[in-house]
């Protein structure tokens, strides 16, 4: 006890805590008193009951069946859907080629390179020869009405040159589709013509050197059921084996490595139907080019751990389940999205641009500065303290508001489970990430305010307007180094962070995204962290971003504090 | 208390200048105890003593220090040392308890103990009944005891009040003043400033007078005062028939001219301030007359400047 009657407890300690909790106090209630601060904080409830609605609407719309490669449509209104056209090997484009309809059965061809160049009979044709008809059928209507006519044997005009140039193998830059006369140069009283096209017909053909022709009798048309559209929705879901080969469900806690898919609708094949004929049976497909047809190749990184790249075979996969795939990518989306632009970028800018500019200036401006310097309280001590009270009201409606926003989309969420506990830490890292960002923001406007109490405010938009360019740089690329020079980047790096360690598997629902073309701009709002010390760990990432933000905002307290420090209070 | 060798206020050959303009010019000056009146017309340098005192500015020269410690470069002295401002800036939302509370606590004291040295010093200053009504509800006079309040709070040993009694009605200026005077009583240094003299000679004895920046005379009123009443001053009573009072005055020998300077008004010259005052209620109530006023016109601090000035020209 000394002679004032202090007691044990009344250390340096406890009467420093009293005074910065006097001051947080007097700022928070200062802030409270003000119209301002309430219009900022209802505009961003406002914004988040706009998103939380769009998010409503986009979950809902979302677990209806999408049907992602669009195989249920029927382009060339025929009558059957792409996806039963493809089997069949019709063309969806074609109105005349459904399943069933009548083709042309090959029964011998000359290529181009072949030796024997002469052939007669009556058949249909295609291709390019030299042809002395005895018969020709003028109502051919060919297989490919729209895109490739056949040949229109009323127009048919003398051939340009004469013999000559035709054994010279002179091209005629012929339409498809068309046909000239050249005479009847052997005298047996038929015309010969240069046909390019489809046609049918009796007579012979001599086909010129790198020319071919195909020729074959036309099948009947048989009827085939048309497939109802909805069998093309959802048929051909993701599918992955375990080590004993049996069909598992891909995203769960298991990454995988290597062959997997299954192509449950049997329509992998070769793209190119004509040459399926060829063999006799149709090609099936092996673009991934892993050696297995009709598989997806999934690719994890050197750890084993994490899917980096998922690549399938045309048609392998193609048509996952929305509820289950679309859902869960569109809600991830959603929450980093809302996290990145709409906590991160647009309420850690506006909070401070209100909240904090004036919090040293507008005592000055009001006149009771006077009433706090004559107390025994360092300036620097005092800019400190009233950041903290700002940080308070600040980051503590941030972080509520984040809580809030994530129990209602936990609960709204995709998923066999009632509530979503796995969402709460990621919004509870988005809160703190954008506290960081408040506080770092709230530092830097402070002391603009206090270096030029006239004019720092123009400095602070100028420095927003930076600042959200380069979080949107930032959003889009993490790697482009010269977005580093701002608070943004490390604040959203530090949300991709929270996120890789609360949703390590995320990155596999970005790759399955954009490789089952499942609409989704999940690889647009997340990247893995960038700045991790090469360990891909999201704690160092974590570590390293919010030590960089801690930086900024000491370093500007610090140079606020030096300039407050020296200045004369007139 | 815990009293150091040091004076409460020290300035040593202090300067200070706004650029071109001088606010202080090379005071030296040592207060410890008691009420002071640091008087001076405006632009005198009273408020740049203070700030000084205060570490809001910076000495342009010389040293400036509170209980032997320099203001600008450490608050520990704040500890001891209450400040009324000129501002009447407050946080007009806060109630009279809650603004002097949570001001007490920027001292370190606990919520509970501010709350309670609030109410304390509220009291002294005679708020009590209505300190849960908001600031900005209160007259000039209110305001101006809160401030004081503020400043007593954490039982400061060096008070130093800027202006404390400009704007408040009379009623608010004596109880302000008794306040003040307390406060001498217990033993503590108080700086009050004004540029008013009757103020000052109502609260002490002990003055400093600024002029231009410049130390003019510091010491006791009185001993100034009586220098001054030697030199001619004027006394105006306003009166039923100046004529009538003027025949009694003349003979009188501190007298040495009257004048009439308007109906019903009658100026007394004399070279004997006190001497005449003291003829005054003698020859008033000789004359039977009914006075309804008396003026000392040229006793103010304009009149003793004026003098002070001219004695050392």
């Amino acid at each position: 006890m000394d002679d004032k009657g202090r007691g044990l407890a009344d250390t340096v300690w406890t009467r420093l805590d009293r005074k910065a909790g006097a001051i947080v106090e007097l700022t928070i209630r200062q802030l409270r008193n003000r119209i301002s601060t309430w219009v900022v904080l209802g505009v961003g409830v406002l914004l988040m009951v706009l998103l939380l609605s769009f998010y409503i609407d986009a979950v809902r719309e979302s677990f209806e069946p999408i049907d992602n490669d669009g195989d249920s449509r029927d382009y060339d209104k025929d009558g059957y859907p792409m996806g039963q056209e493809r089997k069949y090997g019709t063309s969806d484009l074609d109105g005349n080629q459904y399943p069933g309809s009548s083709f042309l059965s090959i029964e011998g061809f000359i290529d181009s390179n072949d030796n024997g160049r002469f052939v007669s009979g009556n058949f249909s044709w295609q291709g390019e020869a030299l042809f002395e008809p005895s018969w020709i059928d003028e109502n051919y209507s060919g297989f490919y009405e729209v895109w490739m006519p056949p040949v229109n044997w009323l127009e048919v005009e003398e051939c340009p040159g004469d013999d000559e140039s035709i054994n010279n193998e002179q091209t005629w830059d012929f339409a498809w589709g068309s046909a000239c006369l050249i005479g009847d140069s052997d005298d047996d009283g038929l015309n010969t013509y240069y046909v390019r096209g489809d046609w049918s017909g009796e007579g012979s053909a001599t086909v010129l050197e790198e020319r071919s022709l195909t020729w074959g009798h036309i099948t009947d048309p048989i009827f085939i059921e048309p497939d109802p559209p909805g069998l093309y929705v959802d048929e051909d879901g993701i599918d992955c084996f375990n080590s004993e080969g049996e069909r598992t469900v891909c995203p769960a806690s298991d990454r995988l490595s290597g062959s997997h898919g299954f192509d449950d609708d049997g329509d992998c094949l070769f793209p190119n139907s004509e040459s399926a004929e060829k063999d006799g049976e149709a090609q099936r497909d092996d673009s991934n080019q892993n050696g297995i047809v009709c598989d997806v190749l999934w690719t994890t990184d050197s750890d084993g751990n994490e899917v980096i790249g998922i690549n399938a075979d045309n048609n392998v996969d193609e048509d996952p389940n929305d509820e289950e795939y679309a859902g869960e990518i569109g809600h991830r989306t959603f929450i980093i999205g809302v996290g990145k632009i709409a906590f991160v970028l647009l309420l850690g800018l506006f909070l401070p641009l209100f909240l904090a500019l004036g919090l040293v200036r507008d005592e000055t401006e009001n006149g009771t500065l006077h009433l706090l310097l004559s107390k025994p309280i360092h300036r620097g001590e005092f800019i400190l303290y009233r950041l903290l009270g700002y940080l308070t009201v600040s980051g503590g409606y941030v972080i509520v508001l984040s809580l809030i926003v994530g129990i209602i989309t936990a609960t709204l969420g995709p998923g066999n489970q009632i509530f979503r506990f796995s969402d709460l830490p990621v919004w509870l890292g988005i809160g703190l990430a954008t506290t960081f960002v408040l506080a770092a923001y709230g530092a830097i406007f402070n002391t603009m305010g206090l270096i030029s109490p006239k004019y720092g405010v123009y400095g602070c938009i100028v420095f927003g307007v930076w600042e959200f360019a380069m979080g949107f740089f930032t959003i889009l690329n993490p790697n482009w180094t010269v977005s580093s020079i701002s608070v943004t980047h490390w604040a959203l790096q530090m949300v991709d962070a929270i996120v890789l360690l609360a949703w390590p598997d995320t990155l596999q629902w970005a790759e399955m995204g954009s490789a089952y073309g499942i609409n989704n701009a999940l690889s647009t709002f997340w990247h893995p962290p960038v700045h991790d010390l090469g360990t891909q760990s999201g704690f160092v990432a974590l570590l390293v971003s919010s030590t960089m933000l801690l930086a900024i905002s000491s370093t500007m307290v610090f140079i606020g504090q030096s300039v407050f420090g020296k200045r004369e209070i007139m | 208390m815990n009293k150091s060798e040091t004076p409460a206020v020290l300035l040593d050959n202090t300067s200070k200048w706004y650029g071109q303009v001088i606010g202080l010019n090379d005071v030296s000056l040592a207060i410890d105890g008691g009420v002071t009146g640091i008087l001076g017309p405006n632009g005198a340098g009273k408020s740049t003593l203070f700030k000084l005192l205060m570490g809001r500015i910076k000495p342009s020269q010389g040293s400036v220090r509170l209980f032997g410690i320099n203001p600008w470069e450490n608050t520990s002295p704040y500890r001891r040392v209450g400040y009324v401002s000129e501002s009447e800036k407050m946080y007009e939302w806060m109630t009279a308890h809650d603004f002097v509370t949570t001001l007490a606590r920027l001292h370190g004291m606990t919520r509970e103990q501010a709350s309670e040295s609030s109410k304390h010093v509220l009291d002294f200053v005679g708020l009590s009944d209505v300190m849960h009504k908001e600031l900005g509800k209160y007259s000039k006079g209110m305001r101006q005891r809160v401030k004081i309040a503020h400043a007593l709070v954490h039982d400061p040993d060096l008070i130093i009040l800027d202006e404390p009694l400009h704007g408040c009605d009379p009623i608010a200026r004596t109880s302000i003043m008794s306040v003040i005077r307390e406060l001498g009583n217990q033993g503590k240094t108080v700086l009050v400033s004004s540029h008013i003299l009757e103020e000052i000679e109502r609260i002490t004895e002990q003055i400093v007078i600024l002029h231009n920046g410049r130390l003019l005379a510091i010491g006791n009123l009185h001993a100034i005062r009586d220098l001054l009443d030697k030199h001619p001053h004027r006394i105006v009573i306003n009166c039923e028939d100046p004529r009538s009072l003027a025949s009694l005055f003349v003979s009188e020998d501190p007298v040495f001219g009257v004048s009439f300077p308007s109906p019903g008004r009658l100026e007394i010259k004399t070279n004997d301030l006190s001497a005449a005052h003291s003829l005054l209620p003698s020859l008033i109530v000789k004359s039977k007359q009914k006075v309804t006023s008396i003026e000392n016109p040229d006793d103010n601090l304009d009149s003793l400047l004026g003098y002070l000035i001219g004695g050392a020209q």
